[in-house]
């Protein structure tokens, strides 16, 4: 029968190891080790991965300056609208903010200065750049008068009209102070997208706002040209809302002028605005609000958010 | 009939210096071996030291009667039987207490890393009850995320749980596989009823090939003898007849024992003990009181939960902290704890151990190896002593005639299984003579019914030592059974003790020479004495001087081989004084029983199995020691030991050394013998620091006569030196050892259902050699979950730094709590589980054991090498992705920093990229889960990478080659799910995964190969420098 010629040692001092106690583990007498290690050891993992992170920064950084420069030109996107997630639809965007950026809501004593002091700063501070277009150097040289037989030629920006607002501007705090406050909207800029215009107005869509539509029709019977125009409109959420908001007004128009689109990254360029003017809200009670922009290639959906801006206004 | 004792007689040849002194090897009397009747405690090992106090096998059989209220031909009325079942219950032995099924459910629901997923979902709900109760439109995400972790959690849990059910029940299948049946008689009626449904004074029937029922006193015996082997380790059968013999229980000549079994001729008896209080059932209840402890894999995976865990707490409340003097909202900080808490746990992974676990497993039991307890699967992997019994695991547990001495010389016979050992001349006259007595004097007869079935194989009638000669002669001969006719028999004086030889007369079958012939078998120096002349080499001789001390030393050397030795003589009665028809008297003997012819000696050992000697040396070569531990006698241990390879050749003991140098044993250095054969009396002298030095000092050793609670020590002694020990038993003696080691191991034909009870894992065929197998599916599956866990731990590390991103550089969330489970319980599951079948790199059979407490699972250098270095190449390969698609939709890297606050703003409708673009809250947040599903589609890229180098701790790649095609599968399967995720339809809807541009698949790529590249540059040098320092800090 077979033997095993081979005669190994056989492992039997394989002891516990001593349970060390807490101060030996951060400093070990006999070894001289620090946490576990000597300070030799200490150095060459150190140095390991100091070499290692290195090598692994420097890959990444290879990889990413690579691809920002073969890839990314700094003034126009690479990918835009439906190639981007960003899509062709675009929302909404109002002004004043409140402090907290998780909330829509704006809230002020009508009659007390301190109360409504910070809605109009916001609103001083977000309309600056439009007041100082002319003064700031480089954009202001980009500045085209354009109306809508003329649209900006390629790389020039149009102007905005800040008299326009009337009675929302600075001068009369916005009317803020007559618990009757002004609101900002504006659409949210795409690079490269072109409104398809709502400009047959015989035939506006169904469920925009009766007065939003008799004013649009208004206007485009003095100049035919304002039909092309991505058309605004600001209404209660609910009925109830509906009740209590009182009238709307909307300076210079209910629209955005067509003439602005499309955006293209230009020096200069600002968004076209529409103040919005509650004239008689009422008090005490929270109103939601919501805007719409009408135009064919803007898709509605409350639920989804699309095409809209929500916010509520309370005034005490 | 009414033999006794035959046997005890032939042990005079092999019994050695030590005589037995009816003491078990802890010093006490054998009648203290067994634990008390009544109020078993489990676990207390006094138990086992006490009184057995009993006097059915005392008091006269109609005292006995009349307790029982019994009678010897009539049995008990139906009523009193009926009475008694009711009060004493089944005759049945109580299966070990149970853990109820819903305290393991809630185990399962509740243990490992589910309690800091449980955490993480009530932390949810919790934040979005707050949410509900103080936001208008309170968003879902923090609900359903809850749901998720919740939902993890049960269906892991049930099916760790049905895993550990499916496995226990393989166990129960084995329980019920032969029910067992008693003849009693009850109302004077012969009945054959259920085993279970004996009660206390049920006359009982049984024959040989029976299972005693129940403990049984005999009223009654012919030629009856029982297998005590299960309960003594005593593989001798012993006789069995209605006297008293014996203050000892369990020495007494009349009683028999519960599940024993009956070898030879037929027995009535009184049940006087049934189901627990039987001898057998307080011996298994003592072993399912052992307490077992952890088995060494379970011991790893909680060690590398326990680091896990650490590692998610500390990160978690650190962050927790962080965001706090950050500034953030407290609701905001609850939600980064769960994301953390997320990112860490490797929510598959114990469900992937389970799964590899169950593979090995089911691989084990196809190799005849049935493991009962899954964890138990590697525990053999781990082990670093086995101590095996020795009768039936070794050997055939079937006497087999091994020698014989003839002619003056001593020629060896085939023991091996299949016959293909040496051939002998069977042509001498010398062997003729032998071999003519060995068929004549002799009563074991074959079974019937076994045609088909090789000889060695076929069933017996008889004495095992009969038994052995019978098959022999069968193979030597032919029909032993015509050779028998032809020689008719014509008178026979059976087997005694006191005279130690069985002898017959014949007829001749040779009709030119009618004279009968006398033969006689026996103990050899009583046949000798029997002898004047000597048969060698066709020629009668005189037995002078000379021929006896060659007699002497075959016989001496054949007693040293540890085998049972007879002597052969036999006479040719002249025919004149003794003719055909001659009336021989067997009871005042008529015919010479002196001055015989002596032929011969043949000797009988129960021969190891063919597979052994081979098993054992490979579990030497793979590190692992071999003890023997039996009941047997020390010489036969000792030759059974040397024949297997236990005791190596040339390797001597300290009684060797001692006859060698012809010193007193007390002047060698134990230390020179490497080998050691001890007695179970020596044992009982030793304390606990003697029997660690021997265990320590020598590398092969014996330990022979032992008790099962010295088996019990000897396990102890293992364990205390820090081995992982496994015992093969397969009697019930055994069954306390197996449930104390860490892992014992039964036989599932011959092993008691006691010890298979006990036994962590069942050998299916018997055979040692299955060891070696699961020793070897232990050492592999060890190393691959170290494999599978280095794959799995590795993407923790993409999935935690997102989140750490988030918080510190208040960037958008790279990677989100639903994708990282996609990963943990999606794309990474597949492959992890496809390494358990990854082949080994190395011959795992020729190294160390592991050392259990510096090799663990998950090591220091495997947290570095996948936390510290491959995970963070992952990392960067995510992030590198997420800045890709942010910036080509708008968004350049320096934009994102500081933005998270606003970007997470439903409030804030027109958020500005890098290119004056104004982003809705639904836009973004399409971008942001874009980015998710593309992080996650790149971990799944360099997971690719990950798993490759994963298969090898140290060779190539080119070396082990990409034949795992499970492996192979899992790579598709990965990239198809992650595909699938991304691309279905309404995916954006349910998990927030978005439809990627087939170049966003590509980021990663240099990521990818990098690190394969790495790391088949690390383990290039591993090969390339053993032992230096990058083996010390990256080899896990």
């Amino acid at each position: 029968m077979s033997r095993n010629p081979r005669m190994e040692e056989f492992k039997m001092d394989g002891k516990p190891l001593k349970r060390r106690n807490f101060s030996s583990m951060l400093y070990n007498d006999e070894t001289g080790a620090i946490l576990g290690r000597t300070p030799e050891s200490w150095g060459k993992i150190l140095i390991f991965y100091v070499i290692f992170y290195a090598a692994l920064v420097a890959l990444f950084s290879i990889c990413m300056v690579t691809f920002l420069q073969q890839f990314i030109n700094p003034r126009v996107p690479r990918l835009q609208q439906e190639y981007s997630v960003i899509g062709t639809s675009p929302g909404l965007g109002f002004r004043p903010q409140p402090q907290d950026v998780r909330s829509t809501l704006i809230w002020y004593k009508g009659t007390s200065y301190e109360s409504y002091k910070y809605w109009e700063d916001q609103l001083i501070d977000f309309l600056s750049v439009y007041k100082k277009k002319g003064q700031t150097a480089g954009a202001g040289q980009n500045i085209f008068n354009c109306d809508f037989k003329n649209p900006p030629p390629k790389g020039k920006v149009c102007d905005v009209d800040i008299r326009g607002w009337d009675p929302c501007i600075e001068e009369n705090h916005f009317s803020l102070h007559k618990s009757s406050p002004c609101i900002f909207l504006k659409l949210n800029k795409i690079y490269g997208w072109r409104p398809e215009f709502y400009n047959d107005t015989a035939n506006l869509p169904e469920d925009m706002p009766k007065d939003v539509k008799s004013q649009i029709l208004n206007m485009t019977s003095y100049n035919r040209d304002y039909a092309n125009s991505v058309w605004v409109s600001c209404q209660g959420e609910t009925p109830a809302d509906k009740e209590m908001i009182g009238p709307v007004k909307y300076f210079p128009y209910p629209g955005f002028p067509g003439y602005f689109y499309p955006y293209e990254n230009a020096e200069g360029y600002l968004s076209p605005l529409v103040a919005i003017h509650l004239e008689n809200p009422k008090s005490g009670v929270v109103i939601n609000i919501e805007c719409r922009a009408w135009a064919q290639n803007i898709q509605y959906s409350r639920k989804e958010r699309l095409g809209l801006v929500h916010f509520e206004i309370m005034l005490n | 009939m009414g033999e006794h004792g035959r046997t005890d007689s032939y042990r005079v040849a092999t019994i050695g210096p030590i005589k037995d002194d009816n003491r078990t090897a802890d010093g006490q009397y054998k009648t203290r071996r067994k634990p008390p009747a009544k109020k078993r405690k489990p676990g207390d090992l006094e138990d086992l030291k006490q009184e057995l106090d009993i006097d059915y096998h005392k008091v006269t059989p109609e005292e006995l009667y009349q307790r029982f209220q019994t009678h010897p031909e009539n049995g008990l009325s139906h009523a009193k039987a009926k009475e008694n079942l009711e009060r004493d219950g089944p005759n049945a032995l109580t299966p070990p207490k149970q853990t109820p099924e819903w305290v393991k459910f809630c185990k399962n629901l509740f243990g490992g890393f589910a309690l800091l997923l449980w955490i993480g979902a009530i932390l949810c709900f919790i934040a979005y009850g707050i949410q509900a109760s103080t936001v208008e439109e309170p968003s879902d995400d923090n609900l359903y995320l809850g749901i998720v972790l919740a939902a993890v959690v049960i269906v892991t849990g049930i099916f760790s749980y049905y895993q550990e059910s499916k496995s226990s029940k393989i166990m129960e299948s084995f329980k019920n596989m032969v029910p067992q049946f008693a003849t009693v008689i009850r109302e004077g009626e012969k009945l054959t009823l259920r085993a279970e449904d004996l009660v206390l004074g049920d006359i009982v029937e049984v024959k040989f090939g029976d299972r005693i029922p129940a403990d049984v006193r005999i009223i009654e015996a012919r030629g009856f003898k029982v297998d005590n082997s299960s309960l003594t380790g005593e593989s001798e059968p012993q006789s069995r007849g209605p006297e008293f013999t014996n203050e000892n229980p369990l020495e007494t000549k009349n009683l028999a024992f519960f599940s024993t079994n009956a070898v030879e001729g037929t027995a009535k008896g009184i049940v006087i003990c049934c189901g627990d209080n039987t001898v057998m059932g307080r011996i298994a209840g003592l072993a399912s009181g052992l307490d077992t402890g952890e088995t060494p894999i379970a011991k790893e995976i909680h060690h590398f939960i326990h680091l896990i865990t650490g590692v998610a707490v500390f990160l978690g409340v650190t962050f927790f902290v962080i965001a706090f003097i950050l500034g953030y909202h407290w609701l905001d900080a609850v939600i980064f704890l769960i994301g953390i808490i997320v990112a860490n746990v490797p929510e598959g992974l114990l469900a992937t151990v389970t799964v590899c676990l169950t593979l090995t497993a089911k691989r084990m039991a196809s190799k005849n190896c049935l493991v009962k307890n899954l964890e138990a699967v590697e525990t053999l992997g781990s082990t670093s002593t086995i101590c095996s019994d020795k009768t039936g695991t070794l050997t055939q547990n079937r006497m087999t005639v091994a020698h014989m001495w003839f002619d003056n010389q001593i020629i060896e016979a085939d023991t091996t299984e299949d016959q293909s050992g040496v051939q002998y001349d069977r042509t001498s006259p010398g062997f003729k003579a032998l071999a003519k007595i060995a068929t004549l004097c002799n009563r074991a007869e074959f079974k019937g019914g076994q045609e088909g079935v090789p000889i060695l194989k076929k069933e017996v009638a008889g004495d095992a030592s009969e038994a052995a000669l019978l098959k022999c002669m069968e193979l030597a001969l032919g029909d032993v059974m015509s050779i028998r006719k032809r020689n008719k028999k014509v008178c026979e004086i059976p087997f005694n003790s006191t005279n130690k030889y069985q002898v017959s007369i014949h007829e001749s079958d040779d009709p030119s020479d009618p004279r009968h012939l006398l033969v006689m078998k026996g103990a050899p120096e009583r046949i000798l004495e029997r002898c004047s002349t000597i048969f060698i080499g066709g020629k009668e001789k005189v037995l002078d001087e000379e021929m006896k001390e060659a007699f002497n030393n075959a016989y001496l050397e054949l007693g040293g081989l540890g085998e049972r030795v007879l002597g052969f003589c036999d006479l040719q009665l002249p025919s004149d004084k003794y003719p055909i028809g001659y009336k021989f008297n067997t009871d005042d003997p008529n015919f010479p029983l002196e001055n015989l012819r002596f032929v011969g000696l043949m000797s009988m050992i129960d021969p190891p199995r063919a597979a052994v000697p081979d098993a054992v040396a490979k579990c030497r070569s793979a590190g692992i020691k071999v003890i023997m531990v039996t009941g047997d006698h020390p010489i036969t241990a000792k030759a059974i030991a040397k024949s297997v390879g236990i005791i190596s050749e040339g390797n001597e003991t300290v009684e060797d050394i001692a006859a060698r140098l012809n010193i007193p044993v007390s002047e060698v250095n134990p230390r020179e013998a490497k080998a050691a054969v001890i007695h179970g009396t020596e044992l009982r002298e030793l304390n606990s620091d003697q029997l660690d030095e021997i265990l320590k000092f020598h590398t092969e050793i014996v330990f022979a006569r032992t008790s099962p609670q010295q088996k019990l020590i000897i396990v102890e002694g293992c364990q205390r030196l820090g081995a992982i020990v496994a015992v093969t038993g397969d009697g019930v003696n055994d069954s306390p050892a197996l449930k104390k080691a860490d892992i014992g191991v039964a036989m599932g034909i011959a092993g008691s259902d006691v010890s298979k009870q006990a036994a962590d894992m069942i050998l299916l065929d018997d055979n040692f050699a299955s060891i070696v197998t699961g020793v070897e599916e232990g050492r592999l599956i060890f190393d691959n979950l170290k494999k599978s866990i280095a794959y799995t731990l590795t993407s923790n590390i993409p999935e935690i730094s997102p989140f750490l991103a988030f918080i510190l550089c208040d960037i958008p969330l790279p990677l989100g709590t639903v994708t990282i489970l996609c990963i943990d319980l999606g794309t990474d599951m597949v492959p992890a589980i496809s390494l358990a079948y990854e082949a080994p790199e190395s011959d795992i059979m020729k190294r160390q054991p592991r050392d259990p407490y510096r090799d663990n699972l998950v090591n220091r250098r495997l947290i570095s090498m996948a936390y510290g270095q491959i995970g963070m190449i992952q990392a960067a390969a995510g992030f590198f992705v997420y800045f890709v698609i942010m910036a080509e939709n708008g968004f350049l890297p320096m934009k994102l920093f500081g933005i998270r606050k606003q970007w997470d703003s439903k409030a804030i409708n027109d958020l500005t990229d890098s290119y004056g673009q104004e982003w809705t809250y639904r836009d973004r947040k399409a971008l942001e889960f874009t980015c998710h599903t593309a992080f996650f589609v790149s971990i799944v890229v360099v997971q690719w990478a990950d798993l490759i180098i994963c298969k090898t701790r140290r060779n190539s790649i080119i070396h082990q080659g990409m034949r795992n095609w499970a492996l192979n599968f899992g790579l598709v399967f990965e990239t198809a799910l992650a595909a699938f995720l991304s691309y279905t339809p309404g995916m954006d809807k349910g998990l927030r995964m978005y439809p990627l541009k087939f170049v966003w698949w590509l980021p990663a790529i240099p990521f990818m190969l990098s690190i394969f590249i790495y790391d088949e540059i690390r383990r290039f040098y591993l090969r390339r420098n053993p032992g230096g320092w990058l083996e010390q800090e990256t080899y896990y």
